[in-house]
């Protein structure tokens, strides 16, 4: 659906050139809520507006349903506009019109009659939840309404594609949630493929399918969102995924001094990760009972990534040194993640 | 006071507001386009011309900073030819007119400047042209502060107005120097004054009560 092939943008200013975007490709396929994460400054505003020509590219190509967009001229740019949705952060609101006349707006431009106007409006005010506030002007309503507002005028046309240009950012957790719910009802209902752009992970968590990690202009890791949720490579990913799912030790156990290897009395701890059905197997009671082990469980949190769970635990196994090195072979065979974080000596047993 | 010199005042404001009426419909049909182009010919924005956005902000520039008695002197030449005399109600017009243009321009480009450039990206995002986004955007979201600066042009205008009666323009202001300074008649003075701050009054607030209707914000 969107096609992005080596794209660079450089801004000239008077006080140098900042080079935003070093060669981005991207494919996002129909149907698709593909996520792009980054910190403010790497370039993922450009990148959104890349995708419809708000920012004209330095170098590459954009193709969005099949229509190259950087060849084309002013005017066949503008048609093609209206065949892609934007909402944006701060909404961008006309004021000056009431709630019914900003969604009419992209209905006036594509030069729609009354009738058909009135029609769409009306079945756009039900689908956002709005009807009732159709005459009001953006100043009366909540962050989390114009929002709304914003997604009806943007769905007017009935584009092939919605971007969101960090739409949750401005409003507080439960109006994010409840604006995530709408995009995702609207992603099912017309199979719209929707790009967005965040700085928050709990965006991407609650409805990316893909996500994209940007940093300094360049795309640095990219993938299904469960597999970078679980298996996250580089050190930006890792820091944005963090406030969500830690991989970190909790600060706990700053002060444990771990060693590689056992020595005797020593503990063994473990890091489990469950993804998918594994979540529900009952590993520690099943080792319990298999192998002559105690096990304390340190920290532990189970999410789910849309529908799938995913969670992690970490354990310290107590017993002979050969029972836990039998416990570890076992878990090996397992579906779950294993990561030996270390030995630890304790003078006396966990009682927490 | 005698029936002469009601008739004369009466006379005079006449003079007056349509010396300011005509040249304030004549500033705002030229100046509302200088403003947009003022505007939308900046860097970065819809119809960024550089050039063109220099060369108009001198001339702006120039004609602002001329005063206007010494500019209504100097264009007398331009005066006569467009209306053929430079003397009378009509002949005020014309330099009433050029000066209050760039005060229009600037106005207005300043009313345009406040809308956020957030909301021209928006509409360029639904695939709205410049044409477009200028009446259908930024002039419905600028209405009101255009409003308010009209309301000062013409407030402007009618101080102005007072001394275009120094080439025979007519109108209160001319009635107060003629007679009331000039043949000490103080009650003439007092009333011409009483007039002028009573039209400023009514122009202000008017154009105060229409920005506030038109301003959803």
């Amino acid at each position: 659906m969107i096609t992005l092939d080596n794209i660079e943008k450089i801004y000239e200013s008077d006080n140098g050139t900042v080079h935003a975007l070093k060669g981005i490709n991207l494919t996002v396929s129909q149907g698709e809520i593909f996520g792009i994460i980054g910190t403010s400054g790497a370039g993922k505003s450009t990148l959104i507006r890349c995708i419809n020509m708000l920012e004209c590219p330095t170098k590459g190509s954009v193709t969005v349903d099949g229509q190259e967009l950087t060849t084309l001229s002013e005017k066949e740019l503008r048609e093609q506009r209206k065949k892609i949705g934007m909402i944006f952060q701060h909404f961008n609101l006309l004021s000056s019109r009431t709630v019914y006349q900003n969604i009419a707006f992209p209905l006036e431009l594509a030069k729609r009659s009354k009738e058909e106007i009135h029609t769409e409006v009306m079945h756009l005010l039900t689908l956002v939840g709005l009807a009732d506030k159709k005459d009001q002007y953006p100043a009366q309503l909540s962050g989390g309404q114009k929002q709304r507002v914003g997604i009806a005028r943007a769905l007017a046309n009935h584009p092939k594609v919605l971007l969101c240009d960090e739409a949750t950012s401005a409003l507080d957790p439960q109006t994010t949630k409840s604006i995530l719910e709408l995009l995702k009802n609207i992603n099912r209902e017309f199979n719209l493929t929707i790009v967005l752009i965040t700085h928050e992970m709990q965006v991407i968590k609650e409805i990316c399918n893909q996500v994209a990690v940007i940093e300094n202009g360049y795309i640095i890791e990219q993938g299904k969102v469960l597999d970078v949720f679980t298996q996250p490579k580089e050190n930006t990913t890792k820091e944005f995924i963090s406030s969500i799912i830690s991989h970190n030790l909790p600060e706990f156990f700053a002060d444990l001094s771990l060693s590689a290897t056992s020595t005797p009395g020593s503990n063994l701890m473990l890091r489990l990760s469950f993804i998918g059905n594994s979540a529900e197997d009952p590993v520690i009671s099943s080792i319990i009972r298999r192998f002559d082990i105690d096990a304390s469980i340190l920290h532990g949190n189970i999410d789910h990534i849309q529908s799938t769970p995913f969670g992690t635990l970490i354990v310290e196994l107590s017993g002979e040194q050969s029972s836990l090195d039998e416990t570890l072979r076992y878990l090996q065979t397992r579906d779950l993640g294993i990561e030996v974080i270390g030995y630890v000596t304790r003078h006396a047993r966990i009682t927490n | 006071m005698s029936q002469d010199m009601l008739a004369l005042l009466i006379k005079s404001l006449w003079e007056t507001t349509y010396m300011v009426a005509v040249s304030g419909m004549i500033s705002a049909i030229i100046g509302i386009p200088l403003g947009i182009i003022l505007i939308t010919t900046n860097k970065g924005h819809i119809l960024e011309n550089t050039a063109l956005n220099k060369v108009l902000g001198v001339i702006v520039n120039a004609a602002r900073s001329t005063p206007f008695i010494i500019l209504m002197v100097a264009i007398i030449p331009f005066t006569r030819l467009l209306v053929g005399t430079s003397i009378g109600t009509n002949a005020a017009i014309v330099p009433l007119s050029i000066a209050a243009i760039p005060f229009v321009a600037r106005i207005v480009e300043s009313a345009l400047k406040e809308v956020d450039y957030g909301v021209i990206e928006a509409a360029q995002a639904m695939g709205a042209s410049p044409r477009e986004i200028i009446t259908k955007v930024l002039l419905p979201e600028a209405m009101p502060g255009i409003i308010l600066g009209l309301t000062l042009t013409i407030i402007s205008l009618i101080g102005y107005s007072a001394m275009a009666g120094a080439i025979g323009g007519g109108g209160l202001g001319d009635l107060a120097i003629r007679y009331g300074y000039q043949r000490f008649r103080a009650d003439i003075m007092l009333i011409t004054v009483i007039i002028l701050i009573a039209q400023v009054q009514i122009v202000q607030s008017t154009g105060d009560y229409v920005a506030r209707r038109l301003n959803k914000k």
